[in-house]
Parts: structure tokens; sequence; C-alpha cells
């Protein structure tokens, strides 16, 4: 316990989820077309509690998006705060994704 | 109608909504399905707050018998506001809060969502794990029942109880896409922190809790910290107004890291192991952007229906959604009882949920959610308060003067006067 000093990086937060992937179904997906014609505030990138939108070309480097669904927490928010309906959210099937144990 | 039904009601949702539902309508004999896309009821649910415990009592009478229903019954709130360096706080001990069926109680839903589905299955519910409704099946404009992959459902009724993402209300045309900024994103952290630890950090007594509320400190996103104690795990999280933080650019994973770093939220989880981070979504538009709350064939519960109540003081969503499930199964016995689904009669539940609590709170506070959007609230107030006492009390050597005096001369000269006297206006209008 005395470690917990340092604090845990996402990637270590997420670690601690459970989440059941479905490999053979992405649940959410972007269409970079839409995100490329139309996007200029990246809202996605910003709500997302997970990190799963990424610039492309790094951190800092407002531009175009890449999304991966495996550390999803299934909250919603990229659904709501995409101006321009690029997200086509579904919930993922049932039995896979998030399963909170301490929430 | 000459259609085959397989259940009276189906429900969407094994949450405390949908199973408040459920188990009103099993009591009374009626077939009921709940479809929960998670693993277990409780398997995608986050919760931040308390359960009144007079609410769950008349749920499950003498709930408090069974060790497995709660966690820890509130005798103590602190409110607190938090700047730069510095913090006040409110603590309230409320030690005749120890009385049962107990004033509020803490739960971990997982736990508790499960252990609340348990009651509703033996009351005669069928629950179904690990089932996805992805679309409702319509007749003409009728719904009548709901669509899992290939598999059909038909029910008399359908109970929207689906969570705060609710995508089956848009498809049930109740609603359209709410807006970001009458929704709040909520992450949360647990930490494991040993049973005496934590009764010795918070003095409590055995199975007595803790709530505290934090306002502050959160880069000027209306929101704000919560943290309450379970029976060996404390939950800290921060709840951030969606609009405002995208629109500011900034990350909510970075800005709740930034929060953590704050010298007031470091002492509460000192020595704590983090062991799980959950996210979720909360409705905040208040009674004004609720959806519509019935159709034919549809009634809507629980966070779905946008019964979510910010205002300040209280936050509330379990509460309200154990009601407004008790609420809909008891109209869904007597809609069925007049062979009639359509909207001429599901609107008996509005009428029902009219005479709660639940909707007379959200009526009550109607202005509350606009009022909290004031950023004020969020960045200036919480300085200015900790700032006066930083003030009052520092010792420089100077005579002091009258305590009035001082706290008057230090708002005036912080400025901001007029945002601060419409402020207070709109606290007395909407809280």
């Amino acid at each position: 316990m005395s470690k917990s000093n340092k604090p845990k990086t996402l990637e270590e937060k997420l670690d601690l989820t459970k989440i059941t992937t479905d490999h053979n179904y992405a649940h959410i997906e972007i269409n970079p077309e839409i995100c490329k014609a139309k996007c200029t505030t990246y809202d996605c990138v910003y709500g997302c509690p997970a990190d799963c939108y990424k610039f492309i070309e790094g951190e800092e480097a407002e531009g175009p998006v890449v999304f991966d669904y495996v550390a999803c927490l299934e909250c919603g928010t990229c659904r709501l705060v995409c101006p321009h309906g690029s997200v086509d959210w579904k919930y993922p099937k049932g039995g896979f994704g998030v399963e909170f144990k301490h929430s | 109608m000459s259609e085959e039904f397989d259940f009276d009601v189906a429900i969407v949702g094994a949450g405390p909504a949908g199973i408040s539902a459920a188990l009103t309508l099993a009591k009374a004999g009626i077939e009921t399905v709940v479809l929960e896309r998670g693993q277990y009821s409780g398997a995608k649910n986050v919760s931040g707050a308390a359960l009144y415990g007079p609410i769950l009592n008349e749920l499950i009478p003498n709930y408090w018998e069974d060790e497995n229903s709660f966690e820890r019954y509130l005798t103590t709130k602190k409110i607190t506001l938090l700047s730069e360096s510095k913090s006040v706080t409110i603590d309230a001990d409320l030690r005749n809060f120890n009385q049962v069926p107990y004033n509020g109680v803490t739960v971990i839903r997982p736990k508790f969502d499960r252990w609340l589905a348990d009651k509703a299955e033996e009351a005669g519910a069928m629950i179904l794990p690990d089932t996805m409704v992805e679309d409702l099946v319509w007749k003409d404009k009728q719904i009548i029942g709901v669509k899992s992959g290939e598999e059909v459902l038909k029910a008399k009724l359908v109970i929207i109880a689906e969570g705060a993402n609710s995508i089956l209300v848009e498809k049930a045309k109740l609603a359209k896409k709410p807006k970001p900024r009458h929704f709040a994103l909520g992450m949360k952290e647990t930490y494991k922190l040993p049973k005496k630890k934590m009764e010795e950090r918070f003095h409590l007594d055995d199975k007595e809790g803790l709530s505290n509320e934090i306002l502050g400190y959160s880069k000027g996103i209306p929101g704000g910290g919560f943290y309450y104690t379970n029976q060996d795990t404390v939950s800290f999280g921060l709840i951030l107004n969606m609009g405002v933080l995208t629109k500011k650019k900034l990350k909510a994973p970075e800005v709740f890291e930034e929060f953590k770093e704050h010298s007031y939220i470091k002492k509460l989880l000192k020595d704590a192991e983090m062991i799980e981070y959950s996210a979720h979504i909360i409705p905040e538009g208040g009674f004004k952007h609720m959806p519509k709350l019935y159709g034919n064939g549809v009634l809507v519960v629980g966070d779905a229906a946008g019964m979510v109540l910010n205002a300040g003081l209280y936050i509330e969503g379990i509460n309200f959604a154990l009601e407004s499930g008790k609420i809909a199964g008891e109209a869904a016995i007597e809609i069925l009882q007049t062979n009639n689904y359509t909207k001429k009669q599901t609107r008996l539940y509005k009428k029902k949920l009219k005479e709660s609590f639940a909707y007379k709170d959200l009526k009550t506070f109607k202005r509350a959610s606009h009022f909290l959007e004031n950023k004020m609230m969020f960045t200036y107030v919480p300085d200015l308060l900790t700032g006066l006492f930083e003030k009052l009390l520092r010792n420089n050597g100077y005579p002091r003067k009258r305590i009035v005096t001082s706290a008057i001369g230090y708002v005036f000269k912080k400025g901001k006067l007029f945002g601060l006297l419409k402020l207070l206006i709109g606290a007395v209008r909407s809280l």
C-alpha cells in the first residue's frame, strides 16, 4: 500500500476494470469521411473518459482522430458530444463489454 | 387486438428502475420479463450517491435485516469548497440518522442491483441477463415488443428502463438525441480502505457512513466531486458538464487526475488502493428536458426518463428510479386490465407519477439545472469563500477589524459584485 503515492496512468486504471472484448463486433464505429469533412472541434477526444479517441499525430496535434473500442466504458459520451452524427453508437452484445464489480 | 403475446410486460434494463417495476408487477401476478444486457444486474451500473432508506423500505420492507442490501447508513454529510490551495468544509454530523429505516444508505451497485433483482425473481419475474435489446417491435403505431438479435419477444407493454444513454427512448420517438449541455460525465474510482482505518479517518462507528460533495477546482467546469464510504471501500468521483468540458477542450481523464492533486482530495485517498475505474453519464437537464414518458404500448422510467435531480445539495437518481419504476408497475397493472395499451391508457402512468415526490421534486427545482450552469458557482464562489476565511483567520500582527467589516471589504475588493448579486438572485429563485 505504500506504493500508492505515484498516481496510476489511465492505462493502469483501465486495467483494473474487467472488460470482455467482443473481437467480432465493434459496438461503436466512427465515419472518418464525416469527421474529415465536418469536424473542427474533436469533442470525442476531449469527452471520452477512457481515451478511446486519439489524435493520429500525437496528443497535442488536433486533427484526424483514430478510434479503438476495446477500452470503452460504455458511457455514451461520444454519442452525445459529436455534433455531426459521425459516431454510430450501439451497446455491445449481451454479456460483452464492461463488467463493474465495485462501482 | 388478436396479437399473441409472450409476456404481459417486457422491461428493458435490470437497474433499480426496471427491477422496481418488475417487482411491483410480479407481486401482482403479472407475467413479467426483464431483459438485461449485462452479465448480471448492476454489471453496467455506476452510482454516485445514496439511496433513501424510506423509499427502499417501501419496496423491500425491513431491507436492513439483510446484511447484503447496503454498505453503510449515512450519518455524516460534508460539503466542501475547493480553491487553489484552500478548502472550506461544512460538516453535518447527524447521528440521529442512525435509526431504521435510515435516512440514507450507501450501496455498491453490482451488489445492490443483483440483490434487488433476486427479490424480483423470488416474486416471480423472469430476468434474462446477457440479453441486449437492440430495437422495438412495432405494429402500425403501436409498440408490441422488443428485439434481441434474431429473437422477437412480444409484450402488451414495454417499459424502457435502459438508463441514461437511452437509445430506445429515441427509437420509440419519445425524445430526440439530447444536447451535451444537458448531460454530465461522471468518472469514478473505487478504493480499498480497511474498515478500521476508514472508521478512524472519518470518526465513524461500525456501519455508519459519510458522504462528501466537493465544489470547485474543476477547471471552471460545472459539476463537482463526490466521495462516500462503503463497508471497506470508498467511492470517489468527479462529475463534469459535457458541453462545457468539450468546449474548453480539456480531456476528461486529465481534469479528473488534476482534481485529485488537490491536497484535500489527497488526504481523503491517502493509503487507499484503487481497485476499479468506471464512468457513466448523468442526465442533468432536469424537469424541462425529460422525454415524453409514455406512448402507445410503452412507458419510460428512471434515468431513461431523465429523472435525475441536480440541485446542488441534492443529487438524486436511484431514488427517483425506484419510485418511477414502482409507479410504472402500478400503472401497468391498471392499464393491462383495460386491454387497451395505447397512449389513451398509458398516460395513466404520468398522471400517477405527477403525484409522486420524485416528479414534484423535479418540478420544484426546475430552474436549478439552469442555475447550476452558472460557471461562477464553480470558480468564483469557492475562491471567494475560501479566500474570505483565510483573510478572517490570518494572524498578521495588525489589529483586527470587525468580522462583518472585513468580510464586506473583501467581497468588494474581489469585484464581480453584479455577477454575485445575479447569482444570489438565481439561487433564491431556483433552490
